[in-house]
């Protein structure tokens, strides 16, 4: 199906079924409302067809271009009936399996996670690993027919709702760096993992820990090949600047303007309110041209970090304009939209945090796109 | 443009701003075909060219053919307006109007774009009818001039000034921003891996590279609205991109020339050029500064976003 031809019979779907998708709770919701609901808006999407194309047929998918999804999540996002952070992991994690896991495993598990009868999570950070994901320590070594895994992640988002976790492991000595690190596809229910929801400022325990004591993996849920488990995560980190980052601009559009839909007009300083708009503009515009080129099957690198730092830097932009023109609902607000801003607002700050920090993608462009060495 | 074709046009243009200026290089673009393919395929011809002659520091007339392209007019040249301003550079006194704005390297018949009753028009004159003055300023280098004077109102034709001229050119002039920006980038980057302190390139230090990292942002987030101003075509877009490529290039000369240093500092150094060229651009056909409060204004009054361009 073509993008025009997808998106004008999605909308008029959308619009026939607006009052079975509209959420039911009321505003902000707890993270269970919110997964309920996306769960009930999956599932909707994926038996009347429309999440499943742009995804390959051998995983149950209708086929067509990746704009597809590109569309869909801009579409749910643009009408509040998804949250975008959770509703876009789908974005990184199915085209992993996709690509790294034994073809029968992904066309059996992949439908599940894509029709919203499963949550997945993705096992990368670890307390003494952030920025440097390759110095990761979580141990798995081979044994009974499979692997052993006894460790910690941290920072492991949605784990307490999660089936399956994709999850880095050592597999070789502690100094193998990047070279020692293994991909395996977890289920979350094994025995020996123990999972402790953190709290965070914005108010949503989105983030846990998860701790693996001596849990058995079988061999067959092994992603991609030995110690080849970096370019699992090398090859996940482009999703998690394209299609996701669409997304995310639909909503930060959908903010924007509902900004201007409340505010009284001497609240908001016209400098201010003209730069984030072009800020916004310019993010949407490169996330654009990303997917065409995700779509026509290029290889996404690098470049994907300008994406990143765009996002981070306009996400915090709307929301610094959020606070100086509603700072009565973001400061002390308790009722109607009020929840909703303030934890938004609080999210934004991680912008700059999560999914490689600002340091880290301006570490990037500064080694590979401008080619100025490495720092040390 | 297919991809071979836009390579090899970008390459021939390329040879044609690295050795010609001015008057050399309006002929070397003529020969060149560039004015074909401004009627063909304005965006390839526009993009090529402007971003070329703002990364070689060049100057030529193609801001005058783009503008009068865009409105139809036959003219040597445009009046542009004063140094911040987009809005059309005359206004009617009685049965005249009176002209105050700038041009580049002008010469034979001018346009000037005027409003008059609340509707946009434009006269063509003679040179010679109007007071001529040359503006050295900060880019001595640019071929800039104050034009003032009254030329008759009779014959003005309607003409789509806001709405067409000025998205023109603002798109040329924000190219030849990231061009100029570009081109302060590469010196700056060659600089610091050439340049040893403590031992080592200071390409090396964090604080250096993240300044660059910072600069090739700033020039790709102008690229990206320029991307989209191409593809929506609209005014408030085109606007968008100026602003973003203009604050872009302010962006790109204080981390450059933080990181060039003293010999940045020299006119023995080639930054400068591009310094110069940045501020007077930034100020052509509206600032960055003044087009993105006029933006802010204007969504505070219309409480509503411009459009995004669709995926």
């Amino acid at each position: 199906m073509e993008l025009e031809e997808f998106r004008t019979a999605l909308d008029a779907w959308l619009n026939e079924n607006a009052a079975a998708l509209v959420p039911e709770h009321e505003g902000l919701g707890t993270l269970d409302d919110q997964m309920a609901q996306l769960s009930k808006v999956k599932r909707m999407t994926y038996d009347a067809g429309w999440m499943r194309y742009g995804w390959p047929e051998r995983i149950g998918g209708l086929g067509g271009s990746a704009l597809l999804r590109g569309y869909l999540g801009e579409a749910l996002t643009t009408r509040d009936l998804v949250e975008p952070g959770i509703y876009s992991m789908t974005e990184v994690l199915a085209p992993t399996m996709i690509d790294y896991a034994p073809p029968e495993l992904a066309a059996e598990m992949v439908p599940r996670l894509l029709r919203g009868d499963e949550t997945w999570c993705q096992g990368f950070s670890e307390p003494g690993t952030g920025s440097n994901l390759a110095s990761l320590s979580c141990r798995a070594v081979r044994a009974d027919g499979g692997w052993r895994v006894s460790g910690q992640k941290v920072w492991t988002s949605l784990a307490q709702y999660a089936h399956r976790c994709v999850l880095l492991t050592r597999t070789g000595t502690p100094e193998s760096a990047h070279r020692g690190i293994t991909a395996l596809f977890v289920d979350m229910d094994s025995p020996g993992i123990t999972i402790r929801p953190i709290e965070t400022m914005h108010g949503a325990p989105e983030f846990c820990e998860v701790f693996f004591d001596d849990v058995l993996v079988p061999l067959d849920r092994t992603l991609g090949e030995e110690n080849q488990g970096w370019s699992v995560a090398m090859d996940l980190l482009p999703y998690e600047r394209s299609t996701a980052l669409w997304h995310r601009a639909a909503f930060l559009h959908r903010r924007l303007q509902q900004v201007l839909d409340r505010t009284d007009t001497n609240t908001l300083d016209p400098a201010q309110l003209g730069e984030v708009t072009q800020l916004l503009y310019a993010f949407r515009a490169r996330s654009r041209a990303t997917q065409h080129r995700l779509a026509g099957g290029e290889q996404l690198g690098p470049e994907t970090s300008i994406d990143k730092v765009l996002l981070a830097t306009t996400e915090q932009a709307v929301f610094d304009l959020a606070l100086d023109s509603l700072p009565a609902d973001v400061a002390i607000g308790e009722d109607g939209p009020a929840p909703r801003w303030r934890s938004e607002y609080l999210y934004s700050r991680a912008a700059t945090i999560y999914g490689g920090s600002a340091e880290i993608q301006r570490n990037v462009i500064a080694r590979r796109l401008l080619a100025l060495g490495d720092d040390r | 443009m297919d991809a071979d074709v836009r390579e090899l046009f970008d390459r021939s243009i390329r040879e044609a701003t690295d050795r010609h200026t001015g008057d050399a290089l309006d002929a070397a673009l003529t020969d060149l075909g560039w004015h074909d393919a401004l009627a063909s395929d304005d965006r390839d011809a526009v993009s090529i060219l402007f971003t070329r002659q703002g990364a070689s520091n060049a100057t030529s007339s193609a801001l005058d053919a783009v503008m009068l392209d865009a409105l139809s007019a036959t003219a040597d040249a445009i009046v542009l307006p004063a140094l911040g301003d987009w809005s059309a550079p005359a206004a009617r006194m009685d049965d005249r109007l009176t002209v105050d704005g700038l041009a580049l390297a002008p010469r034979g018949r001018v346009a000037i774009a005027a409003m008059v009753n609340g509707k946009e028009v434009a006269v063509t004159a003679d040179l010679g009818d109007l007071d001529v003055a040359p503006v050295r300023g900060i880019d001595p280098a640019l071929p800039l001039v104050r034009v003032r004077g009254s030329v008759d109102a009779t014959g003005a034709l309607p003409i789509d000034w806001s709405g067409a001229a000025v998205p023109s050119g603002q798109r040329a002039l924000a190219h030849e921003l990231t061009g100029a920006s570009r081109a302060m980038l590469e010196l700056a980057r060659q600089h610091a891996l050439e340049r040893e302190q403590f031992g080592r390139p200071i390409a090396m230090f964090q604080a250096v590279r993240h300044r660059l990292a910072e600069t090739l942002v700033a020039i790709e987030t102008a690229e990206a609205a320029l991307d989209g101003a191409w593809i929506d075509g609209s005014a408030v877009s085109a606007a968008m991109a100026k602003a973003l490529a203009g604050r872009g290039a302010r962006t790109a000369a204080r981390h450059c020339q933080q990181v060039l240093a003293g010999i940045g500092f020299t006119t023995e150094h080639p930054l400068h050029l591009s310094v110069r060229r940045a501020l007077v651009l930034d100020q052509l056909l509206g600032s960055s500064k003044r087009l993105t409060s006029e933006l802010g204004a204007r969504l505070i009054e219309t409480r509503e976003l411009p459009p995004l361009v669709p995926l």
